[in-house]
């Protein structure tokens, strides 16, 4: 059942910029690092060169848990668009469909998405690190795929509430101003509780026992979408 | 028992203390066009949403095909097509698009979208992104999805909204050939009796949340069926004369009227009083038309 929501969702989002955000977040994080790099490449490769790919890495990670905050925030609400725009949830929601599947579709869509974006991290950062002439041979492939990978999961909270709230709320005015205020604070919240989930895509990559916040992150998420689950399944569709 | 497709018992739906809907006894029989009227804000559409499960009553229970709608929804919902209020649909993508995010959830061959895309008349546009539509062909759109699963009983809140006189007599036609051809029921709502009267079997009107009358669009007629008014020379004493002889009669102003009389009774009536020397000047009959009783019914008046 969720297979035939998604496959529906698939055909829904072409043309809606979904894709074309999924390509450029990630595009734009590793232009970034280039131009870092570009302006001052001497100077950073003198700095850097006990570790050039570990220090690469650091400086996309600075940016990588705010991507993933905005871009689950403006997916979740692109999606929930779809449906609000022309008023689509009565018809949808009158088929013969559980809605819990439509939901755990939406999440899915996004889910999908999110990880394009960090495969295209993953693969920028190689070719970047390949351009700016890194050592070919000491090419940490593995941190090089758990720079976006890893925070994604740990962000899985993040995007249940959000496609939550973007689902629930017609106005996207709350959910969106929600998520981008979450996205912001994250950069500066690193000093605090590691408690705070938004604290959490960083640490899964940085730092002592990651797996547990990547852990956390898909418990979490799992719960959240649960409750919204049972929340969407009850609510009255105006 | 007689076999209903749709079937509500006590149907209510409180907001916020006030009911919208309240205590609704729909009974809808299979193969049949069921008119469900009522004025704008009469509870129309909340009971349809209650009956597709998009909402969930306050009290009372949806049956469909005689199964609860609450433990059965989603096989339910299989046998069911609709199109709620003003049309859905996804601007972006083409009439086929639509149709075809649908069928990929409910699973029908993709043949259904041409076929259905015929039906309504919209073959030539169906290429086209639906934003560029009219509000008339997003209208047919919308019956084409509901039509899309085969559906054995359809619902359709005003479904000619915005259409104009020949698209809303192309889709009287087409609502029409459905209990016909496919042995489907339809429930069509509508705040215009004039509307549904030519092809609906049944009406059901609604006042302010609460079922008013329910009854086939014959009765309903009966009920419209005028009544005899005689204008004589001395009307008073013509009423006594009427009504020593057991025949009910009312003065209205100057005019005599009879209700429900028929033809013998009236030339009875006609013949005493000439051979009591009243002159008859008139024997006109009052047809209250359908719209007048609809009105009155709405209005609170009940009927006549």
């Amino acid at each position: 059942m969720i297979g035939r929501a998604m496959r529906a969702d698939w055909l829904k989002i072409r043309r809606k910029g979904l894709w074309l955000l999924a390509i450029i977040a990630p595009v734009g994080l590793i232009a970034m690092q280039a131009l870092n790099y570009g302006l001052r490449y001497d100077y950073l490769m003198e700095q850097y060169a006990h570790d050039p790919w570990g220090e690469l890495l650091k400086n996309i990670l600075l940016f990588v848990p705010i991507s993933l905050f905005l871009g689950a925030t403006l997916i979740s609400s692109l999606l929930a668009n779809i449906e609000h725009h022309m008023s689509s949830w009565k018809q949808l929601l009158a088929l013969p469909i559980s809605r819990t599947a439509v939901l755990t579709a939406k999440f899915l869509i996004s889910l999908i998405l999110l990880s394009f974006s960090c495969l295209l991290l993953s693969i920028g950062t190689l070719a970047l690190g390949a351009a700016l002439k890194l050592p070919l041979d000491s090419i940490p492939y593995g941190d090089i795929l758990r720079i976006g990978f890893v925070p994604l999961l740990a962000s899985l909270p993040m995007l249940a509430l959000s496609l939550w709230l973007c689902m629930t709320y017609k106005n996207q005015t709350l959910p969106v101003t929600f998520g981008v205020v979450i996205a912001i604070m994250s950069m500066f919240t690193m000093t605090l509780s590691e408690y705070l989930p938004i604290n959490w895509p960083l640490f899964s990559y940085y730092g002592p026992q990651q797996e547990l916040f990547a852990g956390a992150g898909i418990a979490c998420g799992i719960l959240i979408l649960l409750l919204g689950a049972i929340h969407f399944a009850r609510k009255d569709v105006g | 028992m007689k076999d209903y497709v749709i079937e509500t018992k006590q149907l209510s739906k409180k907001y916020k203390g006030r009911y919208a809907v309240a205590n609704l006894n729909l009974k809808i029989a299979r193969g049949d066009i069921y008119g469900f009227l009522g004025p704008n804000g009469a509870g129309k559409t909340t009971t349809i949403r209650m009956l597709l499960g998009l909402i969930k009553p306050s009290a009372g229970s949806v049956h469909l095909f005689g199964k609860s709608l609450d433990k059965h929804r989603l096989e339910l919902l299989r046998k069911v097509g609709s199109l709620v209020e003003y049309p859905s649909y996804y601007g972006h993508l083409t009439a086929v698009d639509n149709l075809e995010a649908i069928r990929r959830i409910i699973d029908v061959p993709k043949s259904r979208i041409a076929e259905t895309l015929e039906i309504v008349g919209l073959t030539r546009d169906a290429r086209r992104s639906v934003k560029g539509y009219s509000l008339g062909m997003k209208q047919r759109l919308g019956i084409a999805s509901a039509l899309l699963g085969n559906p054995e009983l359809l619902i359709l809140d005003e479904p000619t909204n915005g259409l104009d006189p020949a698209g809303i007599l192309e889709i009287r036609e087409l609502i029409k050939e459905m209990p016909k051809q496919h042995g489907i029921t339809v429930l069509i709502s509508s705040h215009l009796l004039s509307e549904v009267e030519q092809m609906a079997g049944t009406v059901g009107i609604i006042r302010q949340g609460e079922l008013v009358f329910q009854d086939t669009i014959h009765n309903l007629r009966k009920q419209a069926e005028g009544s005899m008014s005689l204008v004589v020379s001395d009307p008073a004493a013509a009423v006594q004369k009427l009504l020593s002889h057991g025949q009910r009669a009312i003065l209205a102003n100057t005019a005599i009227e009879l209700e429900n009389v028929n033809d013998e009774t009236i030339a009875g009536c006609v013949k005493l009083l000439v051979e009591h020397h009243h002159s008859i000047y008139r024997v006109e009959e009052k047809r209250k038309s359908l719209e007048e009783l609809f009105l009155h019914i709405t209005e609170g008046g009940g009927l006549a």
